[in-house]
């Protein structure tokens, strides 16, 4: 079973919701961000998506978009990130990671060899902000087959009609954006985001994670009853920027923010 | 896949999922007011009285003779605003309206589009903001002077290098926070589907004209046109027209910048892969994780790793060839046509102008003086050089010609 998967089962049995966080990989070198990784784990993070750091990151905010031009200034690259993971998972992290990446990264390594270097790796999953339903055909077609690493589905406060389509074939969970934009701007979710969020639960066989603009677990609060967690990106490299990097800050974050969702 | 969207293995729409409606609410709009008789006749009307057109397909009789070849330039610097650019904002503006949108943007590099840009917004009372890299900013300090007092806001781009490229990434992002009351003007020939095949509707009215011209002029189609490429949007307008006369060569011209073998260029097309950027999938420079590299031309229209998705498909089927003219070669080229002919040209018309000298040596190589000379050559004048006088005066001063 996918990782990822197997996680959501759990936490539908304990009747739990979920705490995401993103890190920008190599930011702001690869040993800093192994230890924030095995500290997140140890918070109680569910899931951790792995940003893999793009020249042109249409889909984030300057936050992330800074973290992405550091991370590759100091020599990132996805050949070492892959190395990176496989390195974790040989030291006994188990916990689902996700890579967050831009399309342009897959193609330019191969899309067939991108695929089974993942699942070699112990990549789980894969959230690919500049990759709607229409062009996923050809990845979807290397990932087929195998059960290593699954395509997180992406849906937005304007998708309407489009909701049940994406979701028709959608596996692990589907990421709801919470707001028109760009990643980090603040919890100010779109106007309708209760009444979208409705509509993805009624057509949603899977858990439906809140991403885009977190930044506590008061921010979702109002919503608690329509979501299945939360996902937590620019906010919490801001933290880690401002606490050096510290892994005990970030073990700390992780483990409030998961059991403030679960009060 | 939306096959509409793809030119051969390029194109597509590659875009946040919140943008995927604005783009399919843009396509619609467009196919149904470029059927719309009131919409052709509205925007008929702005080019013919406020552009200027139809602009000239002007005979440059001592450049021909100079170089051995007849040459007919069509004069795009004379449109109002000094570039082909307009054209396109015609169109593009006066579909935002009939969309009912408040607000435009747009990304620029020399600032020839966010100036175009700014224009038609002024011309249609539009908010306008214009996105633009720092750096381009302190090099095109007068064209965002210009923007300003048309009313748009300019807005500084810090992230990446600072230039285009990146201006267009921060466009991109502002318009899918606010899609829903806000119009993207793309100033060239890329970015997702519809946006290729709008550019190239509003830009086809050169080569149409173009086409009209020299039928009346010679009697006969030409043997080849020429334009300068950046993302292409003057060079897709050139061609056109000519796409489907298979007699008519097509050749577009890159910046090599200070030569490709340096590595300092914006040759998509001769050096780069195919990958996805700005919500397209074509040919662009890249690093070996895939990122994308920095141009490098000294005209800042033709500054731009990619290229537009219809001429990389164009190259694959052999159907238009793309060449380039190095930073030096576009210089002379440019002093050249204003000794000869009274015209300062863009720097990046230039480009187009110095591999036409090339084309026609090789032409009377391979047929002779006698029959060369009756070759017909018509490269497309995408703007006027008055832009460039600051980067022309420092290019001479580097190399002495002012001493």
């Amino acid at each position: 079973m996918n990782r990822i998967e197997e996680k959501m089962r759990q936490l539908k049995e304990k009747q739990e919701k979920a705490f995401i966080t993103y890190y920008t990989a190599g930011f702001p070198d690869f040993a800093a961000t192994k230890e924030i990784i095995k500290a997140q784990e140890r918070g109680g993070c569910d899931v951790i998506e792995l940003g893999v750091p793009f020249s042109d990151p249409i889909a984030d905010g300057p936050v992330i978009q800074n973290a992405s031009a550091r991370a590759i200034q100091n020599g990132a690259s996805i050949k070492k990130i892959f190395a990176l993971v496989q390195q974790m998972r040989s030291e006994g992290v188990s916990v689902p990671i996700v890579f967050m990446l831009y399309y342009n990264t897959i193609l330019h390594y191969g899309i067939q060899e991108f695929a089974q270097k993942c699942g070699e790796a112990g990549v789980d999953g894969l959230i690919v902000p500049d990759l709607p339903l229409e062009e996923q055909e050809e990845l979807m077609r290397s990932l087929a087959g195998s059960d290593h690493t699954i395509l997180i589905q992406l849906v937005s406060p304007v998708s309407g009609a489009r909701i049940s389509k994406i979701l028709e074939h959608a596996r692990g969970f589907v990421y709801c954006v919470s707001s028109m934009g760009v990643t980090g701007q603040g919890a100010d979710f779109h106007r309708e985001i209760k009444t979208y969020l409705e509509k993805v639960r009624e057509v949603s066989p899977i858990p439906i994670m809140m991403g885009f603009g977190i930044r506590t677990s008061d921010d979702v609060k109002p919503l608690r009853n329509l979501i299945d967690g939360a996902i937590v990106g620019s906010n919490f490299i801001q933290m880690m920027e401002e606490n050096n990097f510290d892994p005990t800050v970030a073990e700390n974050y992780c483990s409030k923010f998961k059991t403030e969702l679960n009060e | 896949m939306n096959k509409r969207a793809y030119y051969g293995n390029y194109g597509g729409q590659f875009v946040a999922e919140s943008l995927m409606n604005a783009l399919e609410e843009l396509d619609a709009a467009f196919e149904e007011a470029i059927l719309d008789e009131s919409f052709q006749n509205e925007c008929g009307y702005y080019l013919k009285q406020y552009v200027g057109r139809e602009t000239p397909l002007y005979f440059a009789e001592r450049l021909s003779r100079e170089y051995g070849m007849k040459i007919y330039l069509k004069r795009e610097d004379l449109n109002h605003t000094g570039a082909h650019k307009i054209n396109n904002v015609i169109g593009q503006i006066l579909l935002a309206k009939r969309m009912g949108k408040k607000k435009v943007i747009a990304e620029t590099g020399a600032g020839q589009h966010g100036v175009a840009t700014a224009t038609g917004a002024a011309l249609f009372d539009l908010a306008c903001t214009v996105y633009m890299g720092e750096e381009d900013i302190r090099r095109q300090s007068l064209n965002v002077m210009r923007m300003r007092m048309l009313g748009a806001e300019v807005v500084s781009v810090r992230s990446g290098s600072n230039t285009l490229k990146d201006a267009t990434n921060e466009a991109i992002r502002v318009w899918a926070k606010h899609a829903e009351d806000t119009f993207y003007v793309i100033g060239s020939a890329v970015g997702p589907y519809p946006y290729p095949k709008i550019v190239k509707t509003f830009q086809s009215v050169i080569s149409r004209e173009a086409k009209k011209q020299i039928l009346e002029a010679e009697g006969r189609l030409p043997d080849a046109v020429m334009a300068c490429v950046g993302g292409g949007s003057n060079s897709i307008g050139m061609f056109a027209e000519f796409i489907a006369e298979e007699s008519v060569k097509l050749i577009g011209v890159e910046a090599a910048g200070k030569g490709i073998e340096t590595g300092e260029h914006a040759a998509a097309m001769a050096l780069g892969q195919p990958g996805v950027l700005h919500g397209m999938r074509s040919y662009l420079l890249q690093d070996s994780d895939g990122n994308i590299k920095l141009a490098h031309s000294i005209s800042a229209g033709l500054d731009y790793p990619g290229v537009g998705p219809e001429h990389a498909c164009l190259k694959d089927s052999g159907r238009a060839s793309y060449v380039s003219a190095t930073d030096d070669e576009a210089m002379e080229a440019l002093l050249e046509l204003c000794k000869l002919e009274g015209i300062i040209p863009a720097i990046e018309s230039a480009h187009a102008l110095a591999y036409a000298k090339k084309f026609a040596e090789q032409t009377v190589q391979r047929m002779g003086k006698k029959e060369a000379g009756e070759q017909i050559l018509i490269v497309c004048l995408s703007g006027r050089g008055d832009k460039d006088v600051n980067t022309i005066a420092d290019y001479l001063d580097g190399r002495g010609y002012l001493n």
